[in-house]
């Protein structure tokens, strides 16, 4: 076990230097989590959605809509049937995002794909069950969509509730919350003014 | 197993491919870090800014290279051609569609000019056409009327700013009403830019920057649409809202500080001339209370192409009423427009009613001085017409016609003409103690010339006065 665990050991007068350059090199990994606001990713934040900007017409349009009242990005967009399959698709899904976003693939318009339409048609059903109970007869299931028998709740409601104009530039001036800046408030605060919604005039 | 010495000694290459490996994880890394500081800066061109706009930049124009869209549909606030059955863009001259009016504000200078206001636009148009403006007016006349009043302020000071003659600023106010009255010139957040309205809040205890975005969407409006008056010798724009903000509230607190905007001509009574309370008004409405905002209906969104944005042709809903009023109502266009219509004519007949009621008992106090009536016998008179012409003006010159408040309109011109009817009940007995043959004559006026002939108005001379200041004076001030 010993000779095991000697292997990852550097030679006693490479020590110091080993421990410098691991340093520098979980440093960067910490940068690089800090940038990216990985935390957040746990959280059920909408704010989480648009650190990347694309997001930004699918924000406002949700905020603008009668479901920003009730829900936030994940009550619809990931399982909610137990936790380990919440995590597991947040993450699968997640990872696509942020592949598809550092290697410039997004498309102008984002569309979503069968495993999130399947997610958002049950989530309709989790909140509003009550009130599509006699829709359903007429098929409009999660489960009759899969087996390709039935229809989806915004095949009719297609406005629901991010209407239907998505593109990137779909929303140019939306008043979205930005990203907080990567220099701590402490030290760019003699820099910028704090932002207040009421100008400060001379007396 | 052997230690990473042996291994060294016996394969020196491998250190050297783990160096390299290393060097290539820690480029990749980097590549990455800076990939994603990359891509977060983008989000701040997310605003698109083609140029910085400065600080108090009052030219509508400059933003409008920035935000192409909100400028051009600020720009279609010129549009004088809508007019609704009571409102609208187009000019309506109130005081020949009601010639009371003048006899109302005999002594004042509404009673020379009072017109329906069109756009944003026209705003300076209007104040240096109007004949209101041949009276003396102070500097603070232009608080509302420009987006070069924060930048004046901010060099003048604020009372100062307020303090000077309303001429000696023409020159300086040359924008009007726009961008920078609202926004934010870095994030076009919301933005309150008004002293006015700042203090009524620090006032009440209230701080404006926690107001939230829906409430801004009411409040940047809320700078000037609302009942205000000119505070002392220095003309300190002021909100009158430190015992509430309905019409009689406002009016406790003008009674109590001693407010009085002119002294009638004819009946002598100190008068209480209400500005637009459109605000305090809207939200004692059902509106109101449901938390619509004032862009909800006048600034609706609105779609070109592919692209959804604010409309910023500020204007009468009812000139939009798909996109205002049925994004909510699924009723047709027509049924709308009946409901709104029915709202505003049954409070235009009840505002009628009110201002004969005043026309009449203007006129009667007229006749008890000529016969010898008193100041000690008129004075409760006064201090009912003082209330009931209040509480009249109070719908009268708010925007809407009722519409934003129905119920309240019809209350406070319920308690106008209460007022107004007590009012000449008492003016009766005076009239009868002073052997007056009654009833007396009311002449009758059915146009602005009569009613302004009836109050002695010069209003050849007041129009040939604006016509010379037009010619010599504000033609300097224009834009170069």
């Amino acid at each position: 076990m010993k000779k095991i665990l000697k292997i990852f050991f550097p030679p006693e007068n490479w020590k110091t230097i080993v421990v410098i350059l691991l340093g520098i090199f979980f440093g960067l990994g910490v940068f690089v989590l800090y940038i990216s606001n990985a935390a957040s990713y746990l959280s059920d934040e909408p704010k989480t959605c648009i650190n990347c900007h694309v997001m930004y017409p699918q924000y406002a349009s949700w905020e603008h809509s009668s479901h920003f009242r009730a829900t936030n990005c994940n009550d619809c967009h990931v399982p909610h049937n137990n936790f380990v399959n919440k995590y597991y698709f947040k993450a699968k899904d997640g990872l696509r995002h942020s592949t598809m976003f550092t290697l410039r693939l997004e498309p102008q318009v984002i569309q979503i794909k069968e495993a999130g339409i399947n997610v958002v048609q049950d989530n309709c059903k989790r909140c509003h069950s009550d009130m599509v109970s006699m829709v359903s007869l007429t098929e409009v299931t999660g489960k009759n969509y899969r087996e390709g028998k039935g229809h989806r709740c915004w095949d009719c409601h297609r406005e629901v509730p991010h209407g239907t104009v998505n593109s990137l530039s779909a929303y140019p001036s939306a008043l979205v919350p930005r990203l907080s800046p990567v220099i701590p408030s402490w030290l760019s605060k003699a820099r910028d003014k704090e932002n207040t919604k009421s100008i400060q005039l001379k007396k | 197993m052997k230690s990473i010495r042996e291994i060294t000694k016996q394969r020196p290459w491998v250190p050297w491919v783990l160096f390299f490996v290393t060097t290539v994880v820690v480029f990749l890394i980097g590549l990455f870090a800076s990939s994603i500081i990359e891509r977060r800066s983008e989000s701040k061109l997310y605003f698109q800014v083609v140029k910085e706009i400065a600080e108090w930049e009052p030219d509508n124009a400059v933003w409008g290279e920035n935000y192409p869209r909100e400028y051009d549909t600020y720009i279609a606030t010129t549009d004088t051609t809508f007019a609704s059955k009571h409102g609208g863009g187009a000019t309506i001259d109130y005081l020949q569609k009601y010639p009371e009016l003048v006899v109302l504000w005999a002594g004042y200078a509404f009673s020379s000019d009072y017109k329906q206001g069109r756009g944003h636009y026209h705003a300076i148009e209007d104040i240096t056409n109007t004949l209101r403006t041949n009276y003396p007016q102070p500097a603070t006349c232009w608080t509302c009327k420009s987006t070069d009043v924060p930048r004046l302020m901010d060099k003048m000071g604020i009372a100062n700013f307020y303090r000077g003659k309303w001429q000696d600023l023409g020159k300086e106010v040359l924008n009007p009403i726009g961008c920078q009255d609202c926004h934010d010139p870095k994030t076009m957040d919301l933005r309150i830019t008004r002293p006015a309205l700042i203090e009524a809040y620090e006032r009440s205890g209230r701080d404006i920057n926690t107001a939230t975005h829906q409430e801004m969407r009411s409040l940047v409006c809320a700078q000037c649409h609302v009942e205000y008056y000119f505070k002392g010798e220095g003309k300190y724009l002021t909100f009158p809202w430190d015992k509430g903000q309905t019409a009689d509230s406002v009016e406790k607190y003008y009674n109590e500080v001693n407010h009085i905007d002119f002294i009638h001509a004819l009946s002598k009574t100190p008068v209480l001339k209400a500005q637009h309370p459109d605000f305090e008004m809207f939200q004692t409405g059902i509106h109101g209370q449901r938390g619509v905002a004032c862009a909800d209906c006048h600034m609706p969104y609105r779609r070109e192409g592919g692209i959804k944005f604010t409309d910023h042709k500020i204007q009468s809903p009812l000139n939009n009423i798909s996109g205002s009023c049925q994004v909510c109502h699924r009723e047709s266009e027509a049924t709308l427009l009946k409901n709104v219509y029915d709202i505003q004519d049954n409070t235009e007949q009840i505002r009628r009613i009110a201002e004969k009621n005043h026309y009449i008992v203007h006129l009667g106090c007229k006749l008890a001085y000529d016969n010898g009536a008193s100041d000690n016998e008129m004075n409760p008179i006064h201090q009912l017409i003082r209330s009931s012409q209040w509480h009249w003006d109070w719908v009268a010159a708010a925007n809407s016609m009722g519409f934003h408040s129905p119920v309240e309109s019809l209350r406070v011109l319920a308690l106008s003409i209460q007022k107004a009817q007590e009012a000449r009940l008492l003016l009766l007995e005076v009239l009868l103690t002073h052997n007056v043959k009654l009833p007396f004559t009311i002449p009758e006026i059915a146009t602005k010339a009569e009613a302004m002939k009836l109050i002695n108005l010069e209003i050849d001379r007041i129009t040939g006065e604006k016509a010379a200041f037009l010619k010599d004076v504000s033609s300097t001030w224009k834009k170069k």
